[in-house]
């Protein structure tokens, strides 16, 4: 067991060389232990594992509409050789990464902004963090809604607005334009997702001890000198986990492009998670739709690992 | 008196009509269905098939359910049923779930030893919950389902062949397009519960306003896209209500019945026996379709902007709002209509009042081929007995679905959104009492004539879904040529038929 004797005021003892015993002996040795858990453990196998496995499975099968899944067909690898030599995969790929990059980058800054302005004591400061962080309660299925109103190329406020102040001759159009649709989505899930990254970046500079910037300011640093010396470098902890939280919820999102676009207009919004569900449920594919799953799997247990290594860096480093 | 509907070997059809004297003494006319393009040779003379024509035959005849049924399963048969099906829903009229529990009423009173299960199932559940029953063997005996979904089924070997003689009906009690839509590979799989089509709804004053006949919806599709033009060119309003949303089923729906008419088709969907092998999305009527499209949305901008993520609900608003002059709407619009103009407040109250009072209902315009329509509705189906929930109990399914698709429950069940999948319910004193309570239904119903079913093949969904939308998006948002749409379109249908 790792004892974090640091925090419990005892010297640190040199590593131990000895070599934990493996597995089964652990088991054998902890079997009530183990006992205790192997219920929630064998639910997690039924409804986490399980599923997992067939999709793995199923993405080896060509499964038509016109046939039962007992007659799926096994054609070995030629889905994922489909999917990834598809022009629509390179399309698709290419709009997900635009989707996520941007609304990660745009959703990080502008919630470190609201961190840092809100760390700072000024009146109706509660009120204002309660504001800031209605996007982040308010249901993504209202949002996106209120959003494709707001937006809307005919009828939309925000069109309106422009035409009354003479912006634009007639009312904009965001989403029925293959070039905006996509930025616009973006814009409303930067929206959305900013104030998750401002909560955990507030929550990261409440541990930025305040006598080390005192004594950075006796010692001549200036505001920017004081942040990005000071305050940054006690962030990177919580702006990594943040970050890729966040890269992972948008790799994921779904609720926005399919509510306010269904993917469209002609693909400009397609991405992974909407392609694959359009072809799971719209075209029938359900191999094709595995194997586009399985795809998106590696990529987010890649990025699952960094997470947990960041999560789990200080642990590792009290544990030696 | 000679049957008022008389259809082929109509001796053998089981329910005995009593036609009511009186009124309609007069009409002592054979009708016979012959639609062009039905394979069946059944027989009502479409030709006579219009708003007058269907007033004409309502309330002219009676029927015993009960009695009639019983000759199929005797009434004291003792079994059970297990019955899927989507029931109304808190958003539909009272009288919807008034006629739904009358109807399980009548049922138990018809066969009090036919234990019954039946689950009412949202729409947007049903399918995947279906699908899921199937694969597990706990499907029910009977399903109800929408008119597409049951291909999918029966492409699967999930149904068990079934067709309107089995029952005690003949296929000529049904609309030939609906018979088309229960029939895979040339077995039958189904009896039609009901069926609706579209129509054509237009704001007379607009049109008054733009100097267009106010009572004439345009004759045609190229009409439409003249009278769009002059809509926004004189007053700055949206002419026609396009949609062409992707993965939005209102999208094939309202642009499939334009194709058609042009001369187009996805497959050979209009032909008399289709054979859903000859792909026609790149032949001159399709792409004379999507050029209308392509002059309304980009040269001429006189339909919605938002078109291209518009479902039919977001053109409702701008319709009781005044902004929109036309649209293809469903039997149940005038409703929701009214529901509009009732909850509207102050001065839109006004604005929504003044446009039910202007509301017209018309045929969908033709082309120079055909005048089309998509060709909905349900379909009842028992599923195979090996995937069935404790086995399937062959006579009461029949029993169920012979009591519920005869001419009564056809009609009564299909009260405020649909007809009568039999066509006896036509001649029926329901659909009388139907006409002379809901505005416009003569003038949806004469449109079933003109209906097409989509093809009857387990791809399309993703032809009318995907394939569809997608060539609109593509022209109309110039990201390929209209010619390059149809051609990218037709090459994913080709290569969809043929399995890669």
């Amino acid at each position: 067991m790792t004892i974090d004797v640091a925090h419990q005021g005892g010297a640190v003892p040199a590593p131990s060389l000895r070599r934990r015993p493996n597995l089964l002996r652990r088991i054998v040795r902890h079997w009530n232990d183990y006992a205790y858990i192997a219920p929630a453990i064998v639910v997690m196998l039924l409804v986490i594992g399980y599923p997992i496995y067939y999709t793995v499975e199923l993405s080896f099968f060509k499964t038509p509409p016109n046939l039962a899944m007992s007659q799926k067909v096994f054609v070995g690898f030629d889905n994922y050789r489909a999917i990834l030599t598809s022009q629509s995969f390179r399309d698709v790929t290419y709009n997900t990464l635009i989707w996520t990059v941007v609304s990660t980058f745009f959703a990080y800054v502008l919630g470190l902004g609201a961190a840092l302005a809100l760390n700072r004591e000024f009146l109706g400061r509660g009120v204002l963090r309660a504001v800031l962080l209605v996007p982040y309660v308010i249901s993504a299925v209202a949002a996106s809604y209120v959003w494709k109103w707001l937006y809307h190329s005919d009828f939309g406020v925000i069109g309106a607005l422009s035409v009354q102040f003479g912006f634009t001759d007639e009312p904009i159009n965001f989403l029925d334009n293959i070039y905006t649709a996509l930025p616009s989505l973006i814009v409303v899930n930067i929206w959305k997702e900013f104030s998750f990254a401002m909560i955990m970046l507030l929550a990261g500079l409440q541990t930025v001890p305040d006598q080390l910037l005192r004594a950075a300011q006796v010692d001549g640093a200036n505001t920017w000198q004081r942040f990005w010396h000071v305050t940054m470098p006690h962030l990177k902890g919580v702006s990594m986990v943040t970050i890729l939280l966040l890269v992972v919820t948008n790799l994921n999102s779904f609720i926005i492009p399919w509510i306010m676009t269904g993917g469209g207009p002609a693909g400009a919004t397609d991405i992974w998670i909407t392609q694959i569900y359009q072809m799971a449920f719209g075209r029938i594919r359900f191999g094709m739709a595995s194997a586009y799953s399985v795809i998106l799997f590696i990529v987010m247990m890649a990025l699952g690992y960094f997470y947990v290594k960041a999560l789990t860096r200080g642990d590792e480093a009290k544990s030696e | 008196m000679p049957d008022l509907l008389r259809r082929k070997n109509a001796p053998a059809c089981l329910h005995g009509r009593k036609p009511r004297t009186g009124g309609v003494a007069a009409l002592l006319v054979t009708t016979i269905i012959a639609a062009p393009g039905a394979g069946f040779a059944t027989e009502i003379d479409i030709s006579k098939w219009s708003p007058e024509y269907v007033k004409s035959i309502a309330g002219t005849a009676e029927f015993d359910t009960s009695a009639e049924c019983a000759k199929v399963v005797p009434s004291d048969y003792k079994g059970r049923l297990s019955y899927w099906y989507v029931g109304p829903t808190q958003a539909q009229p009272e009288i919807d779930h008034k006629i739904d529990a009358e109807f399980w009423a009548a049922w138990k009173k018809a066969y009090p030893n036919i234990q019954t299960d039946a689950q009412s199932l949202d729409y947007n559940d049903m399918l995947n919950k279906v699908r899921t029953a199937a694969l597990g063997n706990a499907a029910p005996m009977v399903a109800k389902f929408p008119i597409l979904w049951g291909v999918e089924f029966a492409a699967k070997g999930q149904l068990k062949e079934l067709k309107p003689e089995d029952v005690g009906y003949e296929t000529s009690d049904f609309w030939p397009g609906a018979m088309k839509s229960v029939t895979y590979e040339g077995k039958t799989y189904g009896i039609p519960t009901n069926n609706e089509t579209m129509a054509f709804i237009w704001n007379a004053k607009i049109f008054a306003d733009a100097g267009l006949d106010p009572e004439k919806p345009p004759a045609t599709w190229d009409d439409v896209v003249k009278y769009s033009k002059q809509i926004k060119d004189k007053l700055g309003l949206y002419g026609y209500g396009l949609v062409a949303r992707q993965n939005a089923g209102n999208t094939p729906f309202r642009f499939m019945p334009q194709l058609w008419s042009y001369g187009g088709g996805a497959l050979d969907e209009t032909s008399d026996s289709p054979t859903y092998k000859t792909v026609e999305l790149n032949n001159a009527g399709s792409k004379a379709a999507l050029q209308a499209a392509y002059d309304m949305y980009v040269r001429d901008k006189s339909v919605p902007a938002s078109a291209l993520t518009n479902t039919q609900n977001e053109n409702q608003n701008p319709f009781i709002a005044g902004q929109l002059a036309m649209m293809i709407a469903h039997p149940q619009e005038y409703a929701k209509m009214l529901d509009l103009a009732k909850n509207a407040t102050g001065a839109d109250k006004a604005t929504a009042d003044a446009v039910v009072a202007n509301m017209r209902y018309g045929l969908l315009p033709a082309g120079p081929a055909r005048r089309a329509v998509v060709f909905g509705g349900s379909n009842v189906h028992i599923f195979a007995p090996e995937l069935v929930d404790g086995g399937l109990d062959l006579e009461a399914a029949k029993a169920f679905i012979c009591f519920s698709t005869g001419p009564e429950w056809s009609t009564k069940l299909a009260w405020t959104g649909s007809n009568p999948g039999h066509l006896d319910g036509f001649t029926t004193k329901w659909m009388k009492e139907r006409l002379d309570t809901i505005k416009f239904l003569d003038v949806t119903t004469s449109m079933l004539p003109s209906g097409i079913p989509f093809p009857v093949i387990p791809e399309q969904a993703e032809i009318m879904n995907i394939i569809v939308p997608d060539m609109l998006q593509n022209a109309l948002t110039g990201k390929m040529t209209v010619d390059q749409a149809a051609d990218d379109a037709a090459r994913k249908v080709e290569d969809l038929i043929s399995g890669m």
